[in-house]
């Protein structure tokens, strides 16, 4: 068996997302009646709501009431805000590993991961305002292919380098010349089998290479800018460095420009601090359902 | 030995010459070092952009989000903390770049050229720099000997 079919073999046995992320994903594309029925799906998940309650009366928040239902939180923090802690509380809780083979301890790729979805978000807002929980769910994704891939580019390490060094590849480029597939690839099959909706499985399969999608999503665009962002202010990034190509395609196709990428930068490490409270909860939350069970 | 973390837009200074100044992952930001050899005063920031117009609001919080905001008060605080202007060994490392970088992403390039034109105007000079490239920096102030280490995929060097 060749490596590619190797690691293909391999995500039978990677861990699933709970349904619940789709069916929060599908409400929140329903923009009226969106904020009741996500409260309504959340309250079924007892460690969920736990997580949500918990992040909403964090201390970087600084309310001086708690807040002590669902509703009360969605109604003084917003439909989104809730979409984002709930969504990135789950994905955290089932799937937060990490991968050596790229030098990324689990906090490095969540910090990334995070950070890419507030980018993302914070670029969908105004013309695109429609995708923000599409952009922002894909980027707490895009490199979940980095965690089934890492195994095989641990091994394979120093000749992939060698053609980053040596023939000006980027790194998932030489990811498929030695591996024969790349973490993007792999993470939108994860997507796929997860039964994620195409925008979703495109933004990751596409976001080192948004030029060479079949159909240019804007979603795309969004998270592959939102990455490049990322990459080059080092947040969470690994030995993969910042040997990537950024698309100034992407930027036309959205109608931006470089006053607009550096505000989403600087938005998002304001947002930094959020992160670190997010992560923080999560972590907390996580070890509390743990003993529970 | 104790070590201060420097994160993304900080500044700190210090008189402990007993200290370690690190600051990780410098990318498109940049990192500089200031120090006194003689009186031991040394000091570090870690910008992420060149200039505060982008949002005056943001710079009024945190000043060392930006070049032309941070350099200044980074300078100021070390004179003040007893260092002299013509003393200061001043070291640079960041400004890294994606791949084949165009216009629209150069950040790093950016970050340096402002960099550039601020210490050539308060007439001071860069004693050694790492920038450009893509890679991913961390770069370490020792305050005993002033020695400025960086690390990255390509190893430990000093500068």
């Amino acid at each position: 068996m060749n490596v590619k079919n190797q690691i293909i073999d391999r995500l039978s046995s990677f861990p699933t997302i709970p349904v619940i992320v789709n069916r929060l994903l599908r409400v929140l594309n329903n923009q009226e009646t969106a904020t009741a029925e996500i409260c309504k799906i959340i309250k079924y998940d007892p460690a969920l709501t736990a997580n949500v309650l918990k992040a909403a009366n964090s201390a970087f928040l600084g309310f001086s009431k708690p807040v002590e239902s669902l509703d009360e939180a969605s109604f003084r923090l917003g439909t989104k805000w809730i979409y984002q802690i709930a969504v990135s509380s789950l994905i955290y809780s089932n799937i937060k590993r990490p991968a050596p083979g790229y030098e990324q301890t689990a906090d490095d790729i969540w910090r990334h991961s995070i950070a890419v979805a507030l980018g993302a978000e914070t670029l969908s807002r105004g013309q695109y305002s429609k995708e923000a929980a599409t952009v922002f769910t894909a980027g707490l994704l895009h490199d979940i292919g980095k965690i089934a891939l890492e195994e095989f580019v641990g091994e394979a390490f120093d000749e992939i380098q060698h053609h980053v060094d040596n023939n000006s590849m980027t790194f998932e480029e030489s990811e498929i010349e030695v591996l024969g597939v790349d973490h993007a690839e792999i993470g939108a099959m994860i997507a796929d089998r997860w039964h994620f909706p195409p925008a979703i499985v495109e933004s990751i399969r596409w976001h080192h290479n948004p030029d060479a999608a079949p159909e240019k999503l804007p979603a795309i665009d969004m998270v592959h800018i939102a990455d490049a962002l990322c990459l080059m202010e080092g947040i969470g990034i690994g030995r993969d460095g910042l040997h990537y190509r950024p698309s100034e395609e992407a930027i036309k196709r959205l109608n931006m420009d470089g006053s607009t990428l550096e505000m989403v930068i600087s938005e998002v490490l304001t947002s930094l601090e959020e992160i670190d409270a997010m992560l923080d909860m999560a972590e907390s939350a996580h070890a509390s359902a743990k003993e529970v069970r | 030995m104790p070590t201060a973390i420097v994160g993304i837009s900080e500044i700190y200074v210090t008189k402990n010459s007993e200290e370690d100044i690190i600051t990780y992952s410098l990318g498109s930001c940049i990192g500089m070092t200031v120090y006194d050899p003689e009186v031991r005063v040394g000091g570090m920031i870690h910008y992420m952009l060149p200039l505060s117009k982008i949002s005056q609001e943001k710079a009024k919080v945190k000043p060392g989000m930006f070049a032309d905001t941070g350099i200044p008060i980074l300078l100021r605080k070390v004179l003040v903390a007893g260092a002299a202007k013509d003393r200061l060994i001043v070291k640079v490392a960041g400004g890294s770049q994606l791949m084949d970088q165009n216009k629209t992403f150069n950040i790093g390039e950016r970050n340096y050229l402002v960099l550039r034109k601020l210490l050539w105007k308060n007439r001071i000079l860069i004693k050694n720099e790492d920038v450009g490239g893509s890679e991913s920096r961390t770069m370490r102030l020792e305050m005993e000997t002033g020695r400025v280490t960086i690390k990255s995929g390509k190893g430990v060097m000093e500068l």
